[in-house]
C-alpha cells in the first residue's frame, strides 16, 4: 500500500460518508439555488474529485511529516550545540571548578529540579513560535512595503514546497514526478529571489549586501551542485528519486556489498556535500547573514513571525538538502529488512544533519571572495572530473563483472 | 555597485564597545574608513583632579573592564614615584602575579570576543569558560571579579590567602592542557587560517609610526616590551622571554597577532610559576605612605593591550594637579584606516577584533 493509495482510500471514504451527503443535503435544502452544491456533489462522487482530495491528503501528510522533522532538527541543533560548547545551564563555572577538586567549589548551591525533565526541552520550540507570533511586525518607514512582505512569502513557500517533493520511500511519496530531482533543485533555486527581494526592500545597506552575497553565492554554487548530481543521473539513467534509489539498491561490489553512489563517485559526493551546505546557507557558508559584520544580513529589518519564518525555512531547506544527499549518494531508503525503509531514510538524513551541526559549531565562517573562489576554481573542475569518472566506469565495468555489478540502464 | 558609506556602530556586533566605524565600500572592498571615538568619555582625568590620590584607584579600575588591575597598577606606580614610596619586595611579587593573572584573563576575554567575529561562537564559550577560572583566582585575594581595586599606593590591599599557590598551580595546569587542546580547533584549523592569514597587514615600521604598541607591535616581529625595557616590579628577576611573531619579514597579520597573544598567555603562566618559586615572606604594604605630593611623575607600563602611560603633577596638596592618561588603544584604533583599506567588508571584524579593542580606556 503506497501513501497515495492510502490517501485515495481515505478520500473515497470521506467523499462517500461526509462530503457528498452534506452537499446533497444542501442541494435538496433549497432546490432553486442548488447549483454550486449540486455540481460539487457530483464532482466529489466522480474520479476527479476523489483524486484531487487524495492529493490534498497526501500533500498534507508530507507537510506534517516535514514540519515534525523541522521541530526535531531545531531541537537536535540546540542540544548538540549545547553539548559541544559545554553549556549545561547555570552550572558552567561550578563544573569547571569540580574538575579541579571539590574544595574549590566552596559554597556551591546544590539545589536541583526534583524529578526527571529530560526530553521536555522540545516545548521550547513552541514557546519560541508563540513569542514570534505575538511580537510586533515592524515595517521600516522607507521600505518597499509590498516587496518587504513578499520576501518571506517567497522564501517560506518555496521551502515548504520542497517538503512534498522528495519521497521518504518508494511507497511513502506525495509526489513521484519522473523529473523529481530536477523539480527539487528548481524549487531550491527559487529562494534567492526571496532573499534578494527582502534584502533590497528593507532599504538597509546591511540587508542589501546580505542579499547580494546570497545571490552571488547561490548562483555560483548551483553549477557545481548540478554537475555533481549529473554523475548520479548518468548512472541511474533517470531523474526520478525512486529509480535512483533502485539503481543503488541493485548495484553491488566486493562480497556482494551494496555499492551506494558515494563509493564509486566519492569526488562527486564531496563536491555535492560542500555545495549543498552552501545552498542551504549553513556555517561555514552562512555569509549572507554574517552577524559579525552585517548584523543579521538580509533579515536585519525583519521582526516577529516573519523573522521566525526565515529561520524555519532555513531549517526546512537544510532538511530537504540532507534528504536529497541521502537519495543521491547514501542509498536513500535502502537498508536491511527488519527496519522499515522510511526509518532508514530518516536515519541517514539525520546522520547528515548531525554532521552539519558538528561542522556549524566547530568552524569559522569563510569570506565572500574565498567562497566564490572555492566554488569556481575547485568545485567546478572537480565535479567535471566526477562526470568523466562515471562515464569511464560505465564503459569499463563489464570487464570487472565478477566484482562489480551495475544494473543495466542504457 | 557604487561606492557608499556604511556606518558600523555605535551599536554593532563588530565594535566591542561603543564607537562608530564609518567605512566606504566599493562593492565588498573597503576604500576608506573613518573611526569615531568618544561615546564612552567619562572625563576620568578631570574627575581625578578633584579626588585624593588614594581615591583615584576606583577610577582607574574602571578604565578598562577587561584589564582593570593593570591600569590601577600603572597609576599606583606613577603615584609612588611622585611620593617616593618604597614598595616591599613581597608586595612587588604579589603585584606581578596579579598583573599576569589579569593579563591572562584579559587575553582570554579578547580571544573569546575574537571568535564570534570570525563566526565561531564555540570559541567564545571555550575561552570565556577558562577566563572564569582566572576570575575566580583574582577573586580570592581581592574579593571581586571584575573591578578588583587591589593595588594600593605603597603595596597591595592584603596578603594572598592560604592555599592560593596550590589553587593557582592546579588552574594553570588545566589551562595549559586546554590551550593545547584548542590548538587543533583554532590555529591548526584551515578555515581559521584562511580568515586570519594575510589580512590586516602592517609592517613594524608602520606600526611604530602610527603609535601601535603591545602585542600588535610584537606581532610584527619587533622585540619591544616595557616589562623589560622600562622594567618595573620584579620582572627582571623572573625567568621569561618576550614573545614575538611575524607573518612575513617585518609585518604582522591577524594570525600573527593572535599567536602572539597565545604565546604571551603561556609566558604569563611561566612568570606566575617563577614568582611563586621566588616569593619571599614579609610585609605587603609600605610602612610610610604620604598623603600629599609635589613635583611630577611619569610611568609607563605594559598593559594587556600596549603601553599605558600615566603622567601626574602634584602641587603639594593631597590631590593631583594634573593627571594625564595615554591609552594604547586610542592610537591603534585611530590608525585603522591605514590597515583596513583594500580588504573586504568581511575582514573588518577579523581585523578590528585582532587588535583587541577596549573602548573604556580609549575614551577614558
Amino acid at each position: 500500500m503506497t501513501l497515495f493509495g492510502l490517501c485515495k482510500t481515505m478520500a473515497e471514504l470521506t467523499a462517500e460518508k461526509f462530503i457528498v451527503p452534506i452537499l446533497e443535503f444542501q442541494r435538496n435544502l433549497f432546490p432553486p439555488f442548488s447549483y454550486p452544491a449540486g455540481d460539487l456533489a457530483d464532482w466529489f462522487a466522480s474520479e476527479g474529485g476523489i483524486v484531487t482530495l487524495a492529493w490534498i491528503y497526501a500533500v498534507n501528510i508530507a507537510f506534517a511529516v516535514g514540519m515534525t522533522n523541522l521541530i526535531l532538527v531545531i531541537h537536535l541543533e540546540r542540544k548538540i550545540a549545547a553539548r559541544i560548547q559545554d553549556r549545561r545551564g547555570p552550572m558552567l563555572s561550578l563544573r569547571a571548578f569540580r574538575e579541579l577538586g571539590e574544595d574549590l567549589a566552596g559554597e556551591a548551591p546544590t539545589w536541583r529540579f526534583k524529578g526527571n525533565y529530560s526530553g521536555i526541552g522540545i516545548i521550547q520550540n513552541m514557546a519560541d513560535g508563540i513569542k514570534a507570533i505575538t511580537k510586533e511586525l515592524i515595517i521600516p518607514n522607507k521600505a518597499d512595503k509590498f516587496l518587504f512582505s513578499m520576501g518571506p512569502i517567497i522564501f517560506i513557500s518555496s521551502s515548504v514546497f520542497l517538503l512534498v517533493l522528495f519521497p521518504l520511500s518508494d511507497r511513502f511519496a506525495a509526489s513521484a514526478a519522473p523529473a523529481g530531482l530536477m523539480v527539487i533543485m528548481a524549487a531550491f533555486s527559487i529562494a534567492p529571489i526571496g532573499v534578494l527581494t527582502s534584502g533590497w526592500a528593507s532599504n538597509n545597506k546591511y540587508s542589501m549586501i546580505g542579499g547580494m552575497r546570497s545571490a552571488a553565492q547561490l548562483m555560483s554554487y548551483e553549477i557545481p551542485l548540478l554537475l555533481s548530481m549529473a554523475g548520479v543521473f548518468l548512472l541511474a539513467g533517470s531523474y526520478n528519486p525512486v529509480d535512483i534509489v533502485e539503481q543503488q539498491r541493485e548495484a553491488t561490489w566486493l562480497f556482494g556489498l551494496p555499492m551506494w553512489n558515494f563509493i564509486p563517485q566519492f569526488i562527486g559526493f564531496i563536491v555535492f556535500m560542500i555545495c549543498i551546505l552552501a545552498e542551504v546557507e549553513r556555517v561555514p557558508f552562512d555569509l549572507p547573514e554574517a552577524e559579525a559584520e552585517l548584523v543579521e544580513g538580509w533579515t536585519t529589518e525583519y521582526s516577529g513571525i516573519r523573522y521566525m519564518l526565515f529561520l524555519a525555512a532555513e531549517y526546512i531547506r537544510g532538511f530537504a538538502g540532507a534528504a536529497v544527499a541521502t537519495i543521491l549518494f547514501l542509498g536513500g531508503w535502502a537498508g536491511p529488512w527488519p527496519v522499515p525503509p522510511e526509518i532508514w531514510f530518516l536515519l541517514k538524513v539525520y546522520l547528515i544533519i548531525i554532521f552539519w551541526i558538528f561542522i556549524r559549531w566547530t568552524v569559522p565562517r569563510i569570506r565572500t571572495d574565498q567562497i566564490l573562489e572555492l566554488g569556481w576554481k575547485k568545485l567546478l573542475p572537480l565535479s567535471l572530473i566526477n562526470i568523466l569518472i562515471v562515464i569511464f566506469m560505465v564503459e569499463i565495468y563489464p570487464y570487472f563483472d565478477d566484482i562489480v555489478n551495475l544494473p543495466e540502464v542504457f | 555597485m557604487a561606492e557608499m558609506w556604511i556606518s558600523m556602530g555605535p551599536q554593532h556586533p563588530m565594535t566591542h564597545g561603543l564607537w562608530t566605524l564609518k567605512v566606504k565600500v566599493d562593492g565588498e572592498t573597503i576604500v576608506d574608513a573613518d573611526p569615531e571615538l568618544g561615546y564612552l568619555h567619562r572625563s576620568v582625568e578631570k574627575m581625578g583632579e578633584r579626588r585624593k590620590y588614594f581615591m583615584n584607584t576606583t577610577l582607574t579600575d574602571r578604565l578598562c573592564y577587561a584589564s582593570s588591575t593593570t591600569w590601577t597598577h600603572s597609576y599606583v606606580l606613577a603615584v609612588e614615584e611622585l611620593m617616593e614610596v618604597e614598595v616591599p619586595t613581597r608586595a612587588q611579587y604579589i603585584r606581578t602575579i596579579m598583573l599576569e593573572l589579569q593579563r591572562l584573563a584579559s587575553h582570554l576575554m579578547w580571544a573569546g570576543a575574537y571568535m564570534p567575529d570570525l563566526g565561531h561562537i564555540t570559541g567564545a564559550l571555550y575561552f570565556w569558560r577558562d577566563r572564569e577560572l582566572f576570575l575566580n583566582l583574582l577573586e580570592l585575594p581581592s574579593g571581586s571579579r571584575l573591578l578588583y581595586n587591589y593595588m594600593r599606593i605603597g603595596g597591595v590591599k592584603r596578603d594572598l590567602p592560604d592555599g592560593f599557590e596550590q589553587k593557582t598551580e592546579r588552574i594553570l595546569k588545566l589551562f595549559e592542557q586546554r590551550l593545547d587542546e584548542y590548538a587543533d580547533l583554532f590555529e591548526n584549523s584551515k578555515i581559521f587560517r584562511m580568515r586570519t592569514e594575510d589580512v590586516g597587514k602592517f609592517t613594524g615600521t608602520q606600526a611604530m609610526n602610527m603609535g601601535i604598541t603591545g602585542p600588535n607591535l610584537r606581532g610584527c616581529g619587533i622585540k619591544h616590551d616595557l616589562r623589560v625595557e622600562d622594567t618595573y616590579e620584579i620582572y627582571e628577576e623572573v625567568d621569561w622571554d618576550i614573545c614575538t611573531r611575524e607573518a612575513g619579514p617585518g609585518y604582522s597579520d591577524c594570525f600573527s597577532r593572535y599567536m602572539v597573544r597565545i604565546d604571551e598567555m603561556k609566558e604569563s603562566v611561566r612568570i606566575i610559576r617563577d614568582c611563586f618559586k621566588k616569593m619571599p615572606q614579609g610585609p605587603t604594604m609600605s610602612s610610610r605612605v604620604p598623603v600629599r605630593a609635589s613635583g611630577e611623575a611619569f610611568r609607563r607600563t605594559e598593559d594587556s593591550r600596549g603601553e599605558a602611560l600615566m603622567y601626574l603633577v602634584g602641587d603639594g596638596s593631597d590631590r593631583p594637579y594634573r593627571w594625564k592618561i595615554k591609552s594604547p588603544m586610542f592610537t591603534t584604533i585611530s590608525a585603522c584606516p591605514h590597515y583596513l583599506k583594500g580588504y573586504k567588508l568581511a575582514d573588518i571584524p577579523a581585523i578590528m577584533g585582532s587588535i583587541d579593542i577596549c573602548i573604556g580606556e580609549t575614551d577614558k
